[in-house]
């Protein structure tokens, strides 16, 4: 009996309890994705049992081409990573504040400095495509080093400042576009064609147009692996990276240890600006999109939240997050055709939403291992106990390990 | 005189949503819980009482007959489903001890997609604006009130954009402001706020008082996502338009402290309206600018920063917001 216990107990403990805190993440961001995933199955359904003429094969139909879409051409396959990119980027830029301990709420506002301080230089400037990617780095990064000012010299939250931030830029954006009548001549809601106005400015394709036969690709998706790995060594290889980590677990200690915490701190949201800005410049120089003037944040900062939680900020999962979120937002087209637009953008926001639930779900799935923990302890105690009284030789040695164990697990 | 009573009645109805806002926020910051998900609150709130006025009640006999029943009803509604929203918040960051930031945004941007896919499927709000019915707006008949001696002006700033949430709002902020400083429970939640251990050493449920701060919160916000639609008229899409954040603005503003949230929801509002008729009104100075709106749109964002760089020192933020419980520390 005891043996068995005992058997069962190591073996749960092997599979559960060895695990890192990256692992229970992993795990979590698998069971996040699950549950959109079957959310969004649940809502096609729920929606079609709602209808008068009812029809199952619809859905189902759907989602096999959600599954199947990306696969069946090279140029949808090619989208995944020409949606990723900027995904990469912005999830690196909400990734990096994170490991200072930042929330870079504010990555959807630097990201749309960046996009349209690139077409100004684009079409205003006629810079070459390198030149304005440069400008939009800069642009962002100042724009995202506010908060990080604010945050060292006035102590304040740089959530709140970031979102003050978000707002303003969206609205000085809308100021300065309607007041710079030589961006946006032929349509007045959105910039130029960069086709027309200065083709040297989109980012050529690097070959890859003509590989995967198709224009939605380009060197964006390299720039952004290359700035991922970067990213990656600054954290992981250099002393810079170590503060920022330092910084973020405990920044009292790091300040004891010689960090200086106020600079680390400005850096920090500086180049995250930086990374979303580039994000930005990426999306709008590709020569696909024009900036229009909604009134509304752009939903590319807010989806690198999701993307930096799911890869728990590690730079190379964000690689992989980014990826696989590009795949859902390529493979929402699969829909077209059965389902009205609205409704695949839905859809997919709906799994992509509820990624960002992930953290949550890890402290959860913590929280369900320990309790287990905790009662297969009571269990081998008990164990322990009937066993020791039965067998009389052993008493005084068992009673003495007994209350030891319970005073170590419980 | 018209033009000013336009002006004034605008902002007061667009100072309702931020006011109530503000006040959800302060209930939950000072009780230790950051509600970012001030804005995805407000969604769910407006897009449920959207729902119940748009849809049948309004057209069956108890809505021909008594309009403004209807519209206490999906206040209650909206009271509701914001309260029951904002639990998962409470949960995420009280029990589950995450972090308050994050679990508001996950609920901000869980909560657009919610809502325009139910509103999508229920009254297919995506494709075609929903106008709200006519007839829930608090006129002089409703009232029995003549107005017939005053001049057309008074009226018009008075009744022009009033609904049964106005002063239901203002009811809101004295009770608020009554149940904060003048009892038992207003003590003992902003206590949770400032040093939850020392209220728990003398015997505060620390835990109970922030469900419940965190509760009122989403139930304010949910009557404030109301009053944004009712406000606004029509709705395109379930959209607050950022009033969710610049209620957290306000409530920085105006201090944490109920008055002062009130002058602030009008002092923002005020430029909100100003910036709706900048390009149209001869006074309001324009600095030769296109589409000068957008410059008095900036200005309240603006203006907190300042307030948040110089004040800083004199804020009476809640020293432990952010901060998850914990009885260890005591």
């Amino acid at each position: 009996m005891q043996k068995a216990i005992k058997n069962i107990f190591s073996n749960l403990k092997s599979k559960f309890f060895g695990k890192k805190d990256s692992e229970y993440a992993f795990l979590a961001s698998v069971i996040s994705i699950l549950v959109g995933f079957i959310l969004a199955i649940l809502v096609l359904f729920v929606l079609e049992f709602a209808k008068a003429d009812s029809d199952y094969s619809k859905p189902l139909l759907g989602i096999k081409n959600f599954f199947t879409y990306s696969f069946n051409s090279t140029s949808a396959f090619a989208k995944i990573f020409y949606n990723a990119a900027p995904l990469m980027l912005t999830g690196l830029a909400v990734g990096f504040a994170f490991k200072a301990g930042l929330f870079n709420i504010g990555a959807t506002g630097q990201y749309s400095i960046g996009a349209f301080f690139a077409l100004i230089a684009a079409i205003l400037w006629q810079y070459p495509w390198w030149a304005a990617l440069i400008v939009a780095i800069v642009a962002g990064a100042i724009w995202g080093s506010i908060p990080g000012i604010f945050k060292a010299f006035f102590n304040i939250n740089e959530v709140i400042t970031s979102i003050m931030l978000n707002w303003a830029a969206l609205y000085m954006i809308r100021l300065i576009f309607f007041n710079l009548k030589e961006i946006n001549t032929i349509q007045s809601d959105r910039t130029n064609d960069l086709s027309l106005a200065n083709p040297s400015a989109i980012i050529p394709d690097a070959g890859l147009g003509e590989l995967f036969n198709t224009s939605f690709i380009n060197m964006g998706i390299i720039i952004a692996l290359l700035v991922a790995i970067i990213i990656y060594i600054v954290l992981e290889k250099t002393v810079f990276g170590y503060e920022i980590k330092a910084c973020g677990l405990n920044r009292n200690a790091s300040l004891y240890a010689g960090v200086k915490a106020k600079k680390t701190i400005i850096m920090t949201m500086l180049i995250s600006g930086a990374l979303s800005g580039l994000a930005g410049g990426i999306v709008y120089l590709a020569g696909t999109v024009q900036y229009t003037t909604e009134i509304r944040l752009l939903a590319m900062g807010f989806n690198g939240i999701p993307v930096a939680l799911l890869a728990y900020s590690n730079p190379l999962g964000i690689i992989l997050s980014s990826v696989f979120i590009g795949f859902l937002e390529s493979s929402g087209t699969g829909f077209q055709g059965l389902y009205s637009t609205e409704m695949t953008g839905i859809i997919v926001s709906v799994i992509i939403y509820f990624s960002a639930f992930s953290l949550i779900v890890s402290i959860l799935i913590k929280n369900t291992i320990k309790k287990a923990q905790e009662k297969l302890a009571l269990i081998k105690v008990n164990a322990t106990k009937e066993e020791s009284e039965s067998s009389k030789d052993f008493k005084e040695v068992e009673k003495e390990e007994v209350p030891d164990k319970k005073g170590d697990e419980v | 005189m018209t033009i000013f009573a336009i002006l004034v009645s605008k902002t007061i109805a667009f100072a309702i949503p931020l006011l109530l806002g503000a006040l959800a926020g302060m209930f939950s910051e000072r009780s230790g819980i950051i509600n970012i998900a001030l804005e995805g609150i407000m969604i769910i709130g407006s897009l449920f009482s959207a729902l119940l006025l748009t849809r049948g009640i309004m057209d069956s006999p108890l809505g021909q007959e008594h309009p403004q029943l209807v519209v206490l009803l999906a206040i209650f509604v909206s009271a509701f489903v914001g309260g029951l929203f904002s639990l998962l918040l409470a949960y995420a960051s009280i029990k589950l001890k995450a972090n308050q930031v994050i679990s508001g945004t996950a609920l901000n941007i869980f909560a657009p997609a919610f809502a325009t896919l139910l509103a999508y499927s229920v009254i297919s709000i995506g494709i075609s604006s929903i106008r709200f019915p006519r007839g829930i707006r608090i006129t002089p008949e409703v009232l029995g009130i003549d107005m017939g001696d005053s001049p057309r002006w008074l009226s018009m700033m008075i009744f022009d954009n009033l609904y049964l949430t106005t002063p239901i709002s203002i009811l809101i902020l004295i009770i608020s402001f009554l149940v904060m400083y003048k009892t038992k429970f207003g003590l003992r939640l902003r206590a949770c706020g400032e040093h939850p251990q020392a209220a728990d050493s003398v015997g505060v449920k620390v835990i109970k008082m922030r469900y419940i701060g965190v509760f009122i919160s989403g139930v304010l916000a949910g009557i404030g996502g109301f009053a944004f639609s009712l406000a606004n008229g029509t709705m395109h899409k379930p959209d607050v338009l950022g009033y969710g954040f610049l209620a957290l603005a306000v409530m920085i503003f105006g201090n944490w402290k109920p008055f002062k949230i009130l002058f602030a929801a009008i002092f923002f509002s005020f430029f909100k309206t100003i910036a709706v008729f900048a390009s149209t009104l001869e006074f309001i100075p324009k600095f030769n600018l296109n589409n000068v709106d957008n410059l008095y749109n900036i200005l309240p964002y603006v203006l907190t920063l300042v307030v948040l760089a110089f004040a800083s020192k004199k804020s009476r933020a809640p020293k432990a917001e952010g901060i998850p419980y914990d009885p260890g520390l005591r």
